[in-house]
């Protein structure tokens, strides 16, 4: 397991490596002027303002100086500096990273266990009513664009019936937390402001919502059609032929083998959510790294634009490791080596 | 090598997300969202999508900046509420010479830094030398000054290398605010941007004389501004402002609404309906922004676009019908690129539709059906969505016989485009850095290397340029309001910017907030603003 384990962390560096060079590659060949967005349309034919800003971001060297110096700066750990927030790449992920992690933690905590117990439930109750209310569920999940189903929300819970708070992680009125782990939720409470920490939760709740929702879909229709198949394998029928209750039967058993496939699903679901909760964050006015890219790329920001897809390719081959060792832990014929 | 099922690490695990899943669920069944323990009840909060480039005062460029720099970075000239009477703000007096090319400041011995120490004339010299060097976007304010020389403190004298009429109203951007030198060179700034590194230290402090000082930014999520408790003048009313990034107006006004926010910046006219109530004010109200049609007779595939035929194009378009398209009737017709209001524009006829003209201008040049690439940047700005504004005007000129094929693209791929090909039709938009039309006529007018002679790949117009000029060396107010109506016409009748609407600005504020209004230098004037 250790040599597995160091294996393919020796070649996480070698891969990242890659996708930023290719990375590097595609930006620079994209269509477009990064120019507009460091000294704004009005300025592009003013030469001196043009001519200071290429000098002052390394636009004025070629491709490949600009490559030699954007990888001894990569070794460096030195993702380089925004076009647009002028703080340095690592600097702003840092900053925007937690607010990400936080609600794509309990979006998937969420999403994750509300799937199974409706898959569950779906699988016991084939072609049911509640089988039916679950692919409803599902399905609505699934189809409803984030950023509907976001202002619709908000307009009903927080325009309308007021139970919820707006956008935001915290009320606006309100200070952020000391930053510890930059999870409003744990910093708060670390602070003992309870205040705050409720606060922190009841702005979770809408966005994880949306985000958890399209999570419940996928895994509802996962674990069901995956515990259908288990139900046909003879040990669950041995099992029920010995008299085991049917919650034995489908929760000692049947599910622990279903869940295997949604390891992998919840993994690069993670994983792409890290990057890719984008409508939910724009919407809730949530700072996370998904604003962050879709901006990077509006902008052709090619230092933050790089940045994001390291993070999201760590995020991709970290995830993959853990849901590879997770099998292994969750299914004992599974070997690592 | 095999790897064993730890029932105990499995269980853990599950505990630990069992433990997260119900901790979520006892808060969430908890009722409505608690203020935090550092809750600052009387802070001025403001919803906005934040278009922040930079906080270092040589070098941030946007609306949000102009908010940002007004509050924290003082001017030597502010601006009355009239937008157009420049009143003292750090210099209580100022004079020029005949030729418009010197300008004399004296500095109010009472200004202040937040620091407590004296705004003197080493600090302006610093500050527009900096802006000066460092040529960055709003460089160009200071372009034509020559030296600056301080006899005494209080004293500042700035030489032009020529005339320059408007140089009072450029001294009243807020871009061209003062900063503590000695705060700003201790923390990395100069005036060279080889060696210049005090970028960074702007986005967390700052160094101004202004009625607030800047707490903290968070990009993309807050920027928060705390009172100045030392400042020199009469103190800001509110302890603190916290402007809150709010991407969109939907959201914005149910944010006002719920009594989230006391101010919402961008409501556009859709989310303005039906929103009065009792506890909030929506007001409309004419500004100086505009967007307008761009016709690049040099650009690629725009040969044919003839005077005659760029005039054809201006009186084929459907103004009215823009502005009910694109804001719902809340906004007004511009007849030049000089928008309404600006010195030069009384008495211009707002453009009219003429379709029976625009077509025989047309056939005048032979035209029976012309084709032209139509790319521009997928905006919305001030409320108009550009899309549905070149749909509307594609629509209008089918009725004449010119065919717009659209291609709405990020402005990045805009900008890459109409700087190497040119594009023959395309949209943008323009809002004042301040109060002088002069900054149109650099901008609009067939100048020599100007932004829209360049991209439009005209002859250059003498006739403007001399024109211009004139107007700089022009003393008398009234004089230089003729000559910039004669520019207004001359662009006109160039019919290379073409304004489609001038559109209103909604104010939307908490009932309780007093003194909002808009302000052509500053966008908002927050030292102006109280809670009644």
């Amino acid at each position: 397991m250790k040599r597995y384990l160091a294996r393919r962390m020796a070649v996480m560096p070698f891969l990242l490596f890659g996708i930023a060079s290719i990375v590097f590659l595609v930006s620079r060949m994209t269509p477009g002027d990064p120019l507009v967005t460091i000294v704004g349309e009005r300025n592009l034919n003013n030469p001196e303002i043009v001519a200071a800003a290429k000098a002052q971001w390394g636009l004025d060297q070629s491709m490949p100086q600009q490559y030699a110096s954007f990888m001894k700066n990569l070794v460096k750990g030195n993702l380089g500096t925004s076009f647009s927030t002028r703080q340095p790449v690592m600097h702003d992920l840092w900053e925007r990273l937690p607010a990400t992690l936080e609600l794509t933690i309990y979006a998937l905590l969420g999403g994750v266990t509300v799937g199974i117990v409706l898959g569950v439930l779906a699988a016991r109750h084939r072609n049911k009513f509640i089988d039916h209310v679950s692919r409803f569920f599902a399905l609505i999940g699934s189809s409803l664009p984030a950023f509907w189903a976001g202002l619709l929300l908000l307009y009903v819970f927080y325009a309308r019936l007021g139970w919820l708070p707006g956008p935001g992680r915290i009320d606006p009125r309100g200070l952020a937390p000391n930053k510890v782990t930059g999870f409003y939720t744990v910093d708060s409470l670390l602070q003992g402001d309870f205040g705050l920490f409720k606060d922190s939760v009841m702005h979770l709740i809408l966005p994880a919502t949306v985000l958890g929702w399209g999570v419940v879909g996928i895994v509802s229709r996962l674990v069901r059609a995956s515990l259908l198949d288990e139900f046909s394998m003879d040990y669950v029928r041995v099992a029920r032929a010995m008299g085991l209750r049917e919650r034995t039967v489908v929760n000692t058993h049947a599910l622990r083998n279903a869940l295997l496939p949604t390891i992998t699903i919840v993994a690069f679901t993670f994983a792409f959510l890290l990057t890719g909760a984008v409508l939910t964050e724009t919407v809730f006015s949530w700072p996370g790294v998904g604003s962050y890219a879709v901006n990077a790329s509006r902008t052709l920001d090619y230092p933050a634009i790089i940045g994001v897809t390291l993070l999201g390719g760590t995020a991709f081959l970290l995830t993959n490791l853990i849901s590879d060792i997770a099998y292994a832990f969750a299914d004992p014929r599974i070997r690592l080596s | 090598m095999r790897l064993n099922t730890r029932n105990g690490i499995t269980r853990q695990v599950m505990a630990a997300g069992l433990a997260g899943v119900l901790l979520l669920g006892a808060c969430s069944s908890s009722g409505s969202s608690g203020s935090s323990g550092g809750s600052t009840d009387k802070a001025l909060l403001i919803a906005r999508s934040m278009d922040i480039n930079s906080l270092d005062p040589s070098r941030s460029y946007c609306d949000t900046c102009q908010i940002f720099m007004t509050s924290v970075y003082e001017t030597l000239i502010g601006l009355d509420k009239d937008n157009t009477t420049l009143v003292p703000r750090l210099a209580s007096k100022w004079e020029s010479n005949p030729a418009q090319t010197e300008f004399t400041f004296t500095l109010d011995p009472k200004a202040k830094f937040a620091d407590g120490s004296a705004v003197t004339s080493a600090d302006v010299k610093f500050s527009w030398e900096r802006l000066h060097g460092l040529q960055a976007s709003s460089s160009y304010l200071v372009s034509t000054i020559k030296s600056i020389d301080t006899p005494d403190a209080q004293t500042v004298k700035v030489t032009l290398s020529q005339a320059n009429s408007a140089f009072l109203a450029q001294v009243n951007a807020s871009y061209l605010g003062i900063m503590n030198s000695k705060v700003a060179i201790a923390n990395g700034a100069t005036i060279d941007p080889a060696t210049d590194k005090a970028e960074p230290w702007f986005l967390a402090n700052s160094a101004g004389s202004g009625q607030f000082t800047l707490a903290s930014y968070q990009s993309g999520a807050e920027l928060r501004l705390k009172r100045n408790d030392s400042y020199w003048g009469k103190k800001a009313n509110f302890p603190e402002v916290v402007m809150k990034q709010t991407a969109d107006a939907v959201t914005q006004r149910q944010q006002l609404e719920a009594g989230s926010v006391d101010i919402a910046m961008q409501i556009s006219n859709d989310a303005a309906k039906g929103m009065n109530g009792k506890d909030v004010v929506v007001s409309q109200v004419p500004s100086y922004n505009f967007v307008y049609l761009a016709i690049s007779p040099g650009a690629k595939g725009g040969e044919k676009l003839t005077p005659k035929v760029r005039e054809a194009i201006r009186l084929g378009l459907d103004y009215k019908g823009l502005i009910d398209a694109t804001v719902g009737g809340a906004g007004q017709a511009q007849a030049s690129p000089i928008p309404n209001g600006f010195a030069g524009t009384a008495g211009l006829a707002a453009p009219a539709q003429d379709l029976a003209k625009a077509k025989s201008l047309l056939a005048e040049e032979g035209v029976t059906s012309l084709t032209l690439d139509a790319t521009f940047p997928s905006l919305n700005v001030y409320g108009v969505d550009f899309t549905t504004a070149m749909q509307k005007v594609q629509t209008d000129l089918k009725a004449i016989g010119i065919t717009l094929e659209l291609n709405p693209v990020e402005i990045s791929v805009w900008a890459d485009k109409i700087g190497k090909d040119g594009i023959p039709v395309t949209m943008l938009y323009f809002a004042p850095d301040h109060t002088d039309s002069s900054q149109y006529v650099q901008y609009f007018g067939l100048l020599e290397a100007s932004q829209w002679q360049t991209w439009a790949r005209t002859d250059v117009s003498q006739s403007e340029t001399d024109t211009l000029s004139k107007a700089f060396a022009e003393q008398d107010a009234t004089k230089r309001a003729e000559i910039y109506n004669q520019l207004a016409k001359a662009m006109i009748s160039d019919s290379v910017i073409i304004p489609v609407v001038n559109p209103n600005l909604f104010l939307a504020a908490r009932s309780d907030i007093k003194g909002l209004y808009y302000s052509a230098c500053c966008n908002l004037n927050i030292s102006d603003l109280s809670r009644g």
